[in-house]
This record gives structure tokens, sequence and C-alpha cells, in this order.
């Protein structure tokens, strides 16, 4: 979080990301280089260099692509999203230095402007090593400039967070030249099994992570929707009645099914509300944090802030606008607790607007009590309670 | 319950995320050795080609144009200027070394015209493969040493027709400029040279012996290279 712009907001754990980053690239780079020159004496500087920093490039992406899902299936690997803008511009600037390395080495001092010629000089012949390969490279590492040039903070607020996110979604359209890219140039002249079998291996792996990822997102979503006219009760609703009242609140959880500090996150006309336990109150907010879009529902109370599990922006759960001197905002929800229930009206309040948290009453307290020993004999007597 | 939380502008993770996170790193670190070690090894054998950029040398011969640039030279001992005609005349005594310009361009043979059939002297870089030498000439370095007269083409030896399978390369990259300096990622590059004037091959490779370098020229011995760029074969 920042007040003011700066280049980089330096911390301990960026410093140690970075070095991270910066060496596993440098021992690529070096690795793949001397390796080459000693195996392939002959083979020129350019081209090496354009072989270690298009392979360096196409991994590091597959990396990057992979620590959304898998943040999202174990938020232990939070650590590795919290910097992963400067991963991504590091791979925009290997990408950049191979797509330099190939327009002078192969385009450069022809009778044809050196960028024209990357879409005039692989015509098609109806062989499949006559696809011109080059110019899905050269679209992708626009895909690639755009993000990496709107990738500081100062661009994500002016864009606005939904913006800037459709905008770096294209990431998913870069991965797929790039993969067209690889599948009919390089792997078109080398032919050996394991460059197929590297690159099929990395489109398995950040397929199969994301559908994985979204298969239980969806489980989750499915699970946590709730309308003011039909509440689907979850398992731990099932012995309570969860109708609509007559002022459109939602009955929308148990107070028992919310850990302390920690939220539930629910589905209310298509918005992810995410409803936090804290000091013995109860207060919801939009699931989406106004930095990124990051998952608030998966957060916690810090210091008596929701505190976004992606990059740390915090707001005050009441008034949903982060602690001064800070100035970001989210919408709140009114709520009530009743009977051990929570109750969310749908419509969302401005941004930074305060909403009454709910006091949990002595019964909630009680069922809380009753719910956490999670047996059934329990749950039977918070039923008998209800009626 | 785990409710370890991890939170990037705190100064420390917490205990069980930082564990996670080492063994992360750990694997991050192995991929970025293991990687680049496989892939490297995973190459395409690279051929034995060299082009000695940077260093200029001077070359005395005879200078044709036809099919493309190209400068007879005498091998070792009988580069006697007095025999260089007897020599000339000998295929087996005479080395000819392809001309190109720099960059991605042939010789203009216009511009060399007046040089055709002499005895000349010229400075450029020597690019090599196997048995094949070419000369990348520097821009007006060749001048005329003595006024050989007319020259005769080494005599043809008809072949009849062949039918040949292979790649069609530019000759100045795959003998050394670039390597490697053919197959699918060097295709525009070749297309690029070959537009420009530099002489086209056809490549074709053996399943036992080295791989057949053949000059692509037409029926008259004319170049071919508009007829290489927009075949669609």
């Amino acid at each position: 979080m920042g007040v003011e712009y700066v280049s980089v907001q330096w911390n301990r754990q960026k410093k140690f990301y970075d070095a991270v980053l910066v060496g596993g690239v440098a021992a690529f780079l070096v690795i793949f280089s001397v390796l080459t020159k000693v195996l392939f004496p002959r083979v020129t500087d350019e081209i090496m260099l354009i072989r270690a920093f298009g392979t360096g490039a196409f991994l590091l992406l597959h990396i990057i692509l992979c620590i959304g899902p898998l943040c999202r299936l174990n938020p232990q690997f939070l650590p590795l999203l919290y910097n992963r803008r400067h991963a991504g511009v590091t791979c925009f600037l290997l990408g950049l230095i191979h797509a330099a390395l190939v327009v002078i080495t192969y385009h450069a001092g022809s009778d044809t402007n050196p960028i024209l010629s990357i879409f005039v000089s692989s015509p098609i012949n109806g062989s499949v090593s006559s696809v011109p390969f080059q110019p899905f490279g050269f679209f992708a590492l626009i895909i690639l400039f755009l993000m990496a040039a709107t990738s500081h903070d100062f661009w994500l607020a002016n864009l606005s967070a939904p913006v800037w996110k459709s905008l770096h979604m294209l990431v998913y359209v870069a991965y797929a030249l790039l993969v067209l890219h690889v599948t009919f140039g390089v792997i078109q002249g080398e032919g050996s099994p394991l460059y197929v079998g590297t690159v099929a291996l990395g489109l398995v792996t950040v397929l199969g992570l994301h559908i994985t990822a979204a298969r239980r997102e969806v489980a989750l979503d499915s699970e946590s929707r709730l309308t003011p006219h039909a509440s689907r009760p979850t398992e731990s609703q099932s012995l309570v009645t969860s109708s609509p009242t007559e002022d459109e609140f939602v009955d929308a959880c148990a107070v028992a099914d919310i850990s302390e500090n920690r939220a539930r996150i629910v589905c209310l006309s298509g918005e992810r509300v995410a409803i936090f336990k804290y000091e013995g109150k109860i207060s919801a907010v939009s699931n989406v944090c106004q930095h990124q879009n990051g998952p608030l529902g998966e957060g916690k109370i810090v210091s008596g802030c929701i505190t976004c599990p992606w990059h740390g922006y915090q707001y005050q759960p009441d008034t949903g606008a982060s602690p001064p001197p800070f100035v970001e905002k989210i919408p709140t929800f009114n709520v009530r607790v009743k009977n051990g229930r929570v109750f969310v009206h749908p419509k969302p309040n401005p941004a930074g607007t305060r909403a009454k948290p709910a006091t949990i009453d002595g019964s909630s307290r009680r069922e809380e009590a009753h719910s956490v020993t999670g047996n059934s004999e329990s749950l039977v007597t918070l039923a008998a309670t209800k009626k | 319950m785990n409710d370890e939380f991890y939170i990037g502008w705190e100064a420390k993770a917490a205990p069980g995320i930082g564990k996670t996170l080492r063994k992360a790193v750990v694997c991050l670190l192995v991929l970025a050795v293991l990687v680049p070690v496989l892939l490297a090894m995973s190459q395409r054998m690279i051929g034995v080609s060299v082009f000695e950029w940077g260093a200029v040398k001077s070359f005395t011969g005879v200078l044709r144009t036809q099919p493309y640039p190209h400068l007879l030279v005498p091998r070792p001992g009988t580069n006697d200027y007095h025999t260089l005609q007897s020599v000339i005349n000998s295929p087996a005594s005479a080395s000819a070394y392809h001309l190109v310009a720099p960059w991605k361009f042939g010789l203009d043979r216009a511009s060399i015209a007046t040089f055709d059939g002499k005895s000349v002297s010229l400075k450029g870089t020597l690019i090599y493969r196997g048995n094949q030498t070419m000369i990348e000439v520097m821009p007006d370095s060749i001048r005329a040493t003595n006024t050989a007269s007319t020259i005769g083409l080494p005599s043809v030896v008809p072949l009849g027709r062949q039918t040949l399978l292979g790649e069609i390369v530019d000759s100045k990259c795959f003998l050394g400029v670039m390597n490697p300096g053919h197959l699918t990622p060097h295709r525009a590059c070749a297309i690029r040279c070959i537009s420009g004037g530099v002489p086209p091959v056809l490549l074709v490779r053996q399943k036992d012996g080295p791989a057949i370098y053949l000059l692509l020229v037409s029926a008259d011995g004319k170049p071919v290279n508009k007829q290489v760029l927009y075949s669609r074969a």
C-alpha cells in the first residue's frame, strides 16, 4: 500500500523475491549458454543467445502462469504471488532481448524493413514448417510489453482495477501465441522429442492447474450462491430455516460458520461478498480488493483491518475504507445477526460507506459454542432451540 | 486449524509459510538448472562452419560473375601468376570462392561486370564449411591487377536428369555466417538473403555420407534467386 507513487516500494520480502528471480534467470542463461558453447563450439553467439533468452522467457512465463492457480489451491504459495509483477517484467525483458537479437540476426541488413520482414519473409507453401511462426512471437511480445508497461500501481489506479485486470488477462492470449510460436518454430527445426515433450508438459501443467483451480472455484461459488428469493442452505445450515426476510436481507450463513478474524464468502446476486467475524461483531464487504481484485474473503483481520491475501492491502471492516493516510475504498453491505445466523442485504453500499457491524448476541455465541463441538447431538440441540 | 497468514510487507513470513516458500524456491532453482541442461544437450548437432568475423584478408584471383560472382584462386603450390591461365583452366588446381556483399546481399553483378574474367585483388572475410569457401567482400575493395584475356568457363559435364530432395538454403548463412544457418527458424533469413542476391543452394542430406551442396542455376547458367523465391513447391 502507498499514498504516493514510487518506482518500487522495497521491503525485505521483495528483495528476497527479486534475488531469487534474478539468480534463477542468471543461472538459466549462463548454464544454457555455457553448455551450448561447450557441446557445440561452432554455434554462433547470437543464435546461442537467441535460444537462451527465448527458452528462459518461455519457462518463466510458465512459472508465472502457474502461481495463480497454485495460490488458489493452496494459500501457502501466496508469497510467490506477492511480487509476481517483477517476474512478469523480467519475462518481458527476456523476450525483448530474444526478439531484438532475432530481428538483428534474421531480418536486419536486408532489402526489406526488418519489422515488415517478420510478416513477409515466411510465405506459406502448405507444409507445417512453412507456417509463419515469428508473427505469433511478435504479437505475444506486444502483449507482454503492454502488461509490463502498465504493471505499476500508477496504471492500476488510473485504468481502474477491472480494466487493468482485463488487460493483464491477455497474458493467456500471449501464452497461446507463444505455444504456437514455439510449436511452428524451434520444434520444427530441432525435432527433438525432449523439446516436444517439454512444451507439452508445460502446456498440460498450466492447463491442468487452471482447470483444477477453476473447478474448485465453481464448486465453492455454487455452494455459497444465495439470492433474496431462494437461499441455498449449506450443510451447516441444513437444520435451520433460511428464507428471505421481508426487507430483502438474505440468510447468508451461520455465525458459527465463520472463524474468528476470518471470513466466509457468499455469492449474492452474482457478486461475491466477504462476511468477516471479529471482536464479537460481523461486517460484510465486497470480496474484491480495490488494488488488484484480490479475494478479500480469503484474507484475515490483522490489527483490526481486513487484510488482502495478495498484497496486504487493508480495509476497515465497518467502513470498507483503508486506514488513513491510505485512500482505497471498497463497498460495504448492511448485515444483521439473528438467532445465530447472519443476514446480509444484497445491495452494496457505495465504497467507503460505514455499515454498522452486527453484534453477535448471546444466543449466537451459545450456538457457536455448540457448533464448534461438531457432533450431531449439538446440532440437534441447535435445531430444538430454533423451533 | 493452521491460521497462518502471509503479508508481503511484514518483515518475516510465518514459520509454516516460510517452510513452504523455501521448498518452492529450491524447486524453482532446480528447474532453473535442470531445464537449461536438458534443452542445451538436446539441441540438434550444429555443423562445423566458420565466419572469420573481423579478420579481413586480401585475396587475389580471377573474378567471374556467372552464374554467381566467384573468385578462382590457385591452390597452394600453383599460385604463380605466370601459370595462372593454366590454373584456371584446370579445375583441380584452382579453388572457387563464392563472393557476397556484407549483410544479406550478393555482390551486384552489374557493378563488377568490368572485372569479369580478369585477375583482381580484393579484401574480405572468409566464410567456410567443409570444402566450400565464400568471401564477404569489403565494399569497393576490388582492384584489377592485370588484364587477363578472355577465360572460358570450365567445361560442363551433363549428369542427366536427377530427382533430389533437400532444403534450399542461402549459401552465406549456411556456410558459416550463422550456425545453424538452416532449418525452420532460419527460413525467413534465407528468404531475405536469397532476395538480396546471395546464391541459393540445395542442401541434400544423405543417409550415409556427407550432405551434398548444389548451387542452383538455370538451365542456361543464370542465377535463379527470383525463381526460388516465388516457387511454392
